[in-house]
């Protein structure tokens, strides 16, 4: 496929699942359509010479950038909803007509100028990475040099706002063991859900030796969705089973 | 090397960064999920990545890929922060949303 | 394939260094864990060593410097006068407000003793009783610092963008951090972060297309660059103006001003003294820079859209003050419109302007670093008799003169500067200032910026008036009380005394800034 084919084939794709952002109600689905995107300008980027660039975007934008928001928003919980309600009235419309104002504006600029395509090869002459790595190291090294403080400067931010010291002493897990014996609570693990039960799926709770279900054996977050099952119909030994 | 008449007009990118910087910026300014407004930035900091890959190539100029890069390292720094603070507000909050009632007065 | 090592001029960069190495060390110290007493003793003295040492290499730099700058990176850093003498004010600045970070009213610090902890929490309850202390804030302090001094040098968009990202990544925290109201500060923080982050990509996009119009991001390729490539400085023009929101952003003025009052409000407030004086020092001074340096040959493009930004900056500025009933806000919006008044000089392009901006950021400074240190020892008694948080409500500082007369009458000194009443530094600020504009033709940007600054004085009077003139109400006799600690009345006594010496005798900084009205390409 010449470039040209790819880039009319990859630019809709790209600029669909960027539109996640403004359409779609979860937080999920508009990370996944980031990926996308970020994928997308990953091909953009080989297409144009920056192998380099390429690769990079894919291990240090998706894997690493976006998983790590990833993790976040699980760690606040998916289900957060948001409304659409406007804050302030026609913000709306307000926002999306400068959006539109700037596409046109520099439609309208770029329509007239010519960027010449000088003769196309030598820029990444010895390879892309050892061309990047002299400019990084060379005429860019200072503002490598500013980056590293960059990134203590961030690294000692997220430090200082989510670290908890630990408070007190840390008690061993036989001390904790003792410490349930006695409390006359259950000494060994919860059963997992679906042990003895027909199905192992996450909602079936487990079936205890008298074949009466085990409610502890849910995780308390389906309970609190309302997503678990009261087990009867899961029995080792079934309703019909038992009458014959 | 590669022949001149297949290669894209280094213009149709500038247009293609230019929808995708717009649509970052709605998103930032509309949504009111904290999350989804960061990925709304991360959009915009790419479209500006996109150009510089774009005119490093028809400049013949290895600079433009430099800058591209410092760009994914700022970014990662800034969404460090962000998230962290994200987590705080959480924590106290229990809720991401820029539309609860905020203490602050406009 | 060679590899050529880069030629640096690295002995100009010594004050900067000094800072980033003493942040670096600070870093170092909080690994080492030492107990909380000799950790902040240590924090505070090596802030506050690194912040003067920069500021007396800085001028030592100035005394020795033949001609008139150093080239540090040819076409991308640069040293000269203009710069050093922004960066001896922003050190000297940061000294301040290091002073004000480290002052215990009633035997706490402005910030929280442990930020992860939720607010109202064990955790947080635990932590407040055994005296911790969040000690990073001063190197995080001092990462700032240092970016906003190399913000003053930079000649380059990129390296500007990376360097504003430096300065504001700590910033963001800092505000964070607030030990009263914490759910108002990380809600300031959040809200501060992401209009930041919005602006700073704004930025990003303009510099992207300047780059893609210049063949280049040095100031002075992009300068050459607008008069030879004909048809591609559109898109130069296009980038600037995107590139100008973003620094815009940094210096809060209108449209690009809703971060300020909830930052200001938000913050703790000797962050916040810190952020009003010295960030706005340093937005200035890479404004100045980028506008004089790469893009004033549109100075007929751009100029109608800055005096347009100008005006509204005074006007929103002035009018949303005279509504505040909060103090900090009060002074947040005022600061919004003394950016405007600012950029009546910057947008007169004029060699003059360069020195008037130095000095009307000299004397906002000083008088903003003093009034917030004033608004940190007004605090409120809690039911139990201790000291609660600070008394920002207007009707609070009813009375503050018999209160508390030296504090008072410092504030009123302060207030009188912002108002730019003459034998203040703010009167000899606003002359200057608008003396430039004026002088370039640009009256009625003037007649616009005279009128705001009358309107002004009714509000800065009225707090003066609220002060000294009207008795303290009954009921919040014993309910509010003037702590006179010894960090911030210093910090007090230096800005004041300065605030009046610089309205009285402003020749010889004047012919200092004059002498630095010199930007080398």
């Amino acid at each position: 496929m010449g470039e040209q084919e790819l880039f009319w084939v990859m630019s809709p794709v790209i600029v669909l699942a960027s539109l996640t952002l403004l359409f779609a109600r979860k937080a999920v689905y508009v990370l996944a359509g980031m990926i996308v995107v970020m994928i997308g300008l990953a091909v953009f980027y080989v297409t144009l010479e920056a192998p380099f660039l390429g690769m990079i975007q894919v291990i240090v934008y998706t894997g690493a950038i976006m998983m790590l928001i990833l993790f976040v928003l699980m760690l606040v919980g998916v289900d957060q909803k948001e409304s659409l309600r406007e804050t302030i009235r026609g913000q709306r419309w307000i926002a999306l007509a400068a959006a539109t104002g700037l596409v046109v504006l520099i439609v309208t600029t770029v329509y007239r100028i010519e960027l010449p395509i000088r003769d196309i090869g030598g820029m990444n002459d010895g390879g892309n990475p050892q061309v990047i790595a002299n400019a990084l190291f060379g005429e860019w090294v200072l503002v490598m040099e500013i980056l590293g403080l960059v990134l203590i400067s961030a690294a000692v931010s997220a430090i200082v706002l989510t670290h908890l010291p630990r408070s007190g002493d840390r008690r061993s897990q036989a001390e904790r063991a003792e410490e349930r014996v006695r409390a006359r609570l259950n000494p060994v693990n919860k059963p997992m859900p679906g042990v003895y039960a027909r199905r192992n799926a996450l909602d079936v709770p487990a079936i205890d030796p008298e074949g009466k279900p085990v409610p502890a054996s849910i995780s308390r977050v389906l309970k609190a969705r309302k997503q678990d099952k009261d087990g009867s119909e899961w029995r080792a030994i079934g309703k019909d089973e038992a009458a014959e | 090397m590669i022949p001149e008449d297949t290669v894209v007009d280094p213009m149709y990118f500038v247009v293609l960064a230019t929808i995708l910087f717009s649509i970052g910026a709605v998103a930032v300014l509309l949504r009111r999920n904290a999350i989804v407004a960061l990925l709304g930035v991360e959009l915009m900091l790419n479209a500006s990545n996109l150009l510089f890959v774009a005119f490093a190539r028809s400049h013949r100029d290895v600079s433009g890929q430099a800058l591209a890069f410092f760009v994914m390292v700022v970014a990662a720094a800034e969404v460090v922060v962000g998230l962290a603070l994200i987590i705080t507000l959480f924590r106290s909050r229990q809720t991401i949303s820029l539309d609860e009632p905020m203490d602050l007065r406009g | 394939m060679t590899f050529e090592s880069p030629i640096i001029e690295w002995a100009p960069l010594a004050p900067v260094l000094i800072v980033f190495a003493a942040a670096v060390l600070g870093i170092v110290i909080e690994t080492a864990d030492p107990k909380v007493w000799i950790r902040r003793r240590l924090q505070v003295a090596l802030a506050l060593v690194a912040t003067l040492a920069a500021a007396a290499t800085a001028a030592l730099q100035w005394s020795v410097l033949d001609g008139d700058g150093t080239r540090v990176v040819v076409d991308r850093i640069i040293c000269d006068r203009h710069s050093l003498i922004w960066m001896v004010m922003i050190a000297v600045f940061a000294a301040l407000a290091i002073l004000l970070f480290s002052s215990r009213v009633g035997g706490d610090d402005a910030f929280a003793p442990l930020a992860a902890a939720a607010p109202g929490s064990e955790e947080e309850r635990e932590a407040s009783e055994k005296g911790l202390a969040q000690t990073e804030v001063f190197p995080l302090a001092l990462f700032s610092v240092g970016g906003m001094m190399l913000f003053t040098m930079v000649s380059d968009t990129l390296i500007l963008f990376i360097v504003l990202e430096l300065i504001s990544l700590p910033l963001y925290v800092l505000v964070a951090l607030s030990r009263r109201r914490r759910l108002l500060s990380q809600e300031a923080a959040l809200k501060y972060f992401l209009m930041g982050a919005f602006a700073s990509a704004v930025y990003l996009f303009g510099a992207a297309l300047i780059y893609g119009g210049a063949f280049s991001t040095s100031f002075t390729i992009i300068d050459t660059a607008i008069v030879q490539y004909h048809g591609r400085e559109a898109l130069v023009l296009v980038g600037t103006v995107l590139a100008l929101v973003g620094l815009l952003f940094k210096l809060g003025a209108v449209p690009f001003h809703a971060w300020t009052p909830d930052a200001y409000q938000g913050a703790p407030t000797p962050v916040t003294a810190f952020m009003a004086a010295a960030t706005k020092a340093a937005a200035v001074a890479a404004l100045i820079r980028f506008l004089y340096l790469a893009v004033h040959r549109f100075e007929w493009e751009i100029a109608p859209v800055l005096w347009t930004i100008a005006i509204a900056t005074m006007l929103v500025g002035t009018v949303a003050a005279i509504v505040q009933t909060d103090i900090k806000r009060m002074l947040a919006y005022s600061s919004i419109a003394h950016g405007g008044f600012v950029l009546v000089a910057v947008t007169s392009f004029e060699r003059e302007a360069l020195s008037a901006a130095v000095f009307y950021m000299l004397a906002y400074g000083l008088a903003t670093l003093g009034a917030f240190a004033v608004v940190g020892q007004v605090r409120e008694v809690t039911k139990d008799g201790s000291l609660g948080a600070e008394a920002t409500r207007l009707g609070q500082w009813a009375g503050l003169g018999r209160r508390s007369p030296w504090m008072a009458t410092a504030m009123a000194v302060f207030l009188l500067s912002f108002a730019g009443i003459p034998l203040t530094a703010g009167f000899i600020g606003k002359y200057v200032a608008f003396k430039a504009a004026f002088d370039s033709g640009g009256w009625p940007l003037v007649v616009v910026a005279v009128l705001a600054a009358v309107v002004a004085v009714f509000f800065y009077v009225r707090v003066i008036v609220l002060m000294f003139l009207t008795p303290v109400p009954e009921d919040l006799k014993d309910a509010v009380e003037v702590t006179e600690s010894t960090g911030p009345s210093l910090v007090v006594g230096i800005t004041a005394l300065a605030t009046v010496l610089l309205g009285v005798v402003p020749s010889v900084v004047l012919d200092l800034a004059s002498n630095a009205a010199i930007l080398v390409p």
